[in-house]
């Protein structure tokens, strides 16, 4: 027997309605519309073809990981009318497609899920729309949106006014400029309203430059504001002019200089410019010449945009040179030589502190409540929250770009241990010490699910937890270590408890190996790593520093924190345990913001991390041009003065202390459990 | 999440102490991960081992579907599953559609006398504790009947403040 053609009638008239005329009813018909749709959509969109007779495999539509449905939900419903084969479910797409073992099991699942309701993950009812297919393929034709806020408005002006635009810019004409380009390796710029500091990527809001912006622009921005392409007069600009090869690294531009509106015309070329969410999605916008960039909302508060130095852009071969975003089709794509481009931003000068909706990236509200000492251990692990936990997550990608190389003392501790030793990391980070000895099984545990992501993409055993109750069995590990950790408990009671916590797993005779960030950082008259890369680094060899990803800098900048290998900090205390130490309590002391790369104001203090969004772009010490960080992070540290560890230490219960050193920058012990 | 590493897990629920282990294993996705053999270190692990928390938890992984068990050599892992067909071992009749690369049905019930030198023995147990990997699913603390869900691998054991205060 042929294979039956079953049509969408058909389909319906088989349901468990059984109803004997064939009349179609009005639900019948706005199912089968819908079902029609769906088979169109499918095709059109996504390549996938359907067909009209029984196969084992099935395309679901609406039942997939693009729509919210996971794999646990649809599986279940899908094994109901037969031996499942396979489910596949391609990431971030709003269908699956099963095959069955049979045709005869498919054809049951299609007849009595088509049009079926099933709830996804968050609770919300859709429906099924089943079709057969000959196999499981499809084109991946990225269906991005533009980031919100986002607008290009193409042939804004006209190539008259794009001549006149570029040939009115003086380059050479002042001294400040030459200044400034000291800053910028791969572009020139000028600022007209008030001027812009790249040293800490904001404007002097009392000293606005005479003369304001250029007169020609002025009847550009009446018109724009006019037809509500933009909704407020700036009073800065800034005209970027991009050699082919010339780029700017991801940033988001500063919350507490600019407003929200930010408009860049571009003229000259068209360029491909890439905006990125935190949650590391990238989207890439072409800019035509002669059009309009509106930047407004989270598209300027939350979004990075940049621009990778380089000489072609990877641009969609149908639709030529339009904006919109570039596809991900493969089939789709060719390459476009990049023209010399000159944009004109305009900005308008924020007066007032920020107050967007985005805190975490926004300057003015990081500073605004500036924590202080906790008093409770309530205060403690909300102090932790804010400035340790929630930052890890943010940074992870970027912090764990920077932590590459593990500390030689450390590999030797873990390479003595024997052949078949369980050892747990406590505050794993990235795994960096997780597969330094494969004859060791390791487990990793940390706060940060983002960085046990990471640890997990390795290939590593990594959980998730708290180092105060790690949720491993008491006497369980042959070994431990907690490599810059503890320096993030927030008052004395915790870091104790957390040094108890690793004994409490260790076996009797097993070991801990423990380092915490030092107050001294120039001991022994050597200065520390940390505080010796505070100058103009070497450039362009590579592997100067082992832990380095900076860009050039000039000396009075400051540097791209995520380089740091240790910590240093100096004199005063506010806290440190009995045993002959000078203590002197401070009662509601705000917590110090230290500068990078100097000495630590005291014992607990908020330390900066400088967010960049791409640090895979360029190598380390390859130079990426301006330094144009994005969102600064604070982190909360209690750094340990000479004595201290060890002495916390001594007031465990059942250790000895074997071994107490200091190495580059951090206090270290090993102790054993008795 | 390997199985050595369940065996090493316990739950940190205030006032559970000793009661909290083992945690009860609930897989939903499991993989089978090749991993080299090093008879050295599985004969190590062997008196580490909590011999009936493993059984209970082999058992638990023996006894699910095939849609829900990636084998070796099967396309990446993560979001997708694409098992391709293969001839079904073992005898006729023996179809419980349970998987067949899995020999837990031979789980040791305890180490055997002279293990550290059968090989048999060793290959067993380094394919129970190292290479099937749970993915997703979920422990359960078996004094207060806390769930911690496992999720790509990754078993989120973290508390609220309530649960840990002291």
């Amino acid at each position: 027997m042929a294979a039956p053609r079953l049509s969408g009638t058909q389909c319906i008239a088989m349901d468990s309605n059984s109803q004997s005329n064939y009349k179609l009813s009005k639900t019948e018909k706005k199912f089968l519309r819908k079902q029609i749709k769906a088979r169109h959509t499918l095709l059109r969109h996504e390549g996938i073809e359907t067909v009209s007779y029984a196969t084992q495999s099935l395309v679901v539509a609406n039942g997939g990981l693009g729509n919210g449905v996971s794999r646990n939900q649809l599986l279940p419903v899908l094994e109901k009318y037969g031996l499942v084969d396979a489910l596949l479910m391609p990431p971030h797409k709003p269908y699956s497609f099963v095959r069955y073992r049979t045709a005869e099991e498919a054809k049951k699942a299609y007849v009595t899920l088509n049009g079926k309701e099933i709830v996804d993950d968050l609770g919300q009812k859709i429906l099924l729309y089943l079709n057969f297919v000959e196999k499981a393929q499809w084109k991946e034709l990225g269906l991005q949106a533009l980031p919100p806020g986002l607008m290009v408005v193409e042939e804004i002006i006209s190539s008259e006014d794009e001549k006149m635009l570029l040939e009115s810019i003086n380059w050479t004409e002042d001294i400040d400029n030459q200044n400034v380009q000291k800053y910028l390796k791969h572009r020139r710029v000028k600022h007209f309203g008030y001027e812009f500091h790249y040293e800490n990527n904001n404007v002097d809001k009392d000293m606005p430059l005479p003369g304001g912006l250029p007169g020609i622009c002025d009847s550009f921005l009446e018109k724009w504001l006019k037809e509500g392409f933009i909704k407020h007069k700036p009073d800065q600009l800034t005209v970027n002019q991009y050699e082919p090869g010339h780029g700017i690294p991801a940033h988001i531009d500063t919350h507490s200089a600019f407003e929200d509106e930010i408009v860049s015309l571009s003229l000259g070329s068209e360029i491909v410019m890439d905006f990125k969410h935190p949650d590391g999605v990238t989207v890439p916008v072409m800019l035509p010449r002669r059009s309009l960039l509106v930047m407004t909302g989270e598209s300027r508060y939350l979004w990075m945009h940049g621009i990778t130095p380089r000489k072609f852009d990877t641009v969609q071969a149908s639709k030529g040179l339009q904006s919109g975003i570039i596809t991900s089709d493969v089939g789709d794509l060719t390459l476009s030589k990049r023209g010399m481009r000159t944009s004109f931003t305009f900005r308008k000068v924020r007066q007032t502190p920020c107050n967007c909706s985005y805190p975490l990236v926004c300057d003015s509200q990081m500073k605004e409540t500036p924590p202080s000492f906790p008093e409770s251990a309530r205060e403690a692990s909300q102090l932790e929250q804010d400035y340790v936990h929630r930052v890890y997550e943010e940074i992870a990608e970027h912090f764990s770009s920077t932590r590459h190389t593990p500390w030689p003392r450390v590999v030797e501790f873990l390479k003595s241990l024997p052949c078949g030793s369980l050892v747990a990391d406590v505050g794993c980070g990235n795994g960096k010490y997780l597969g330094v000895n494969k004859e060791l099984y390791m487990i990793g545990c940390d706060r940060s699910q983002k960085l046990v992501d990471i640890c997990r993409e390795r290939c590593f055993q990594a959980l998730v937890c708290d180092a105060l109750a790690v949720p491993l069995c008491s006497g369980s590990c042959d070994a431990c270590i907690s490599i810059a950790v503890i320096h993030h408990f927030s008052t004395a009671e915790r870091r104790v408890a957390a040094l108890q916590e690793l004994v409490r797993l260790l076996r009797p005779g097993g070991q801990a190996l423990v380092y915490v960030w030092a107050m001294e950082q120039e001991y022994n008259k050597k200065k520390s790593k940390y505080l010796r890369e505070n100058r103009i680094s070497q450039g362009k060899e590579e592997g100067t520093s082992s832990d380095t990803a900076m860009p050039e800098l000039l000396v009075e900048q400051v540097p791209n924190v995520g380089s740091r290998d240790s910590e240093c900090c100096v004199s005063s205390v506010t806290d440190l345990p009995e045993g002959g130490h000078k203590a002197r309590t401070v009662t509601n002391a705000k917590l110090p913001v230290h500068t990078n790369r100097t000495s630590f104001p005291s014992q607990d203090l908020l330390v900066p991390w400088h967010h960049q969004g791409n640090p895979g772009e360029g190598k380390p010490g390859h130079p990426a041009g301006a330094h144009d960080p994005g969102p600064v992070f604070h982190r909360y540290y209690h750094v340990f003065c000479e004595g201290e560890l060890e002495a916390t230490c001594q007031t465990l219960n059942s250790v000895s202390i074997l071994q107490s050193y200091y190495d580059q920058g951090n206090w270290c012990v090993i102790l054993q459990k008795v | 999440m390997k199985l050595l590493t369940h065996n090493l897990l316990s739950s940190h629920v205030r006032g559970v102490g000793p009661r909290g282990f083992p945690l009860r294993l609930q897989a939903t996705e499991v993989r089978i991960n090749p991993v080299e053999f090093n008879p050295d270190f599985v004969a190590r692990m062997i008196p580490k081992v909590e011999w009936a928390a493993l059984l209970e938890a082999a058992e638990t992984v023996r006894t699910l579907p095939h849609a829900r068990v990636h084998l070796p050599g099967e396309w990446g892992g993560g979001e997708w599953s694409h098992r391709q067909p293969r001839a079904r071992g073992g005898t006729p009749g023996d179809d419980l559609g349970l998987c067949p690369q899995l020999h837990l049905v031979e789980v040791p019930k305890g180490p055997i006398e002279g293990y550290e030198h059968d090989e048999k023995f060793l290959r067993q147990m380094h394919h129970v504790l190292l290479e099937v990997d749970v993915l997703e699913g979920t422990l359960q603390c078996p004094e207060s009947g806390r769930l911690f869900p496992i999720s790509r691998g990754i078993p989120n054991m973290l508390l609220s403040d309530e649960e840990t205060e002291t």
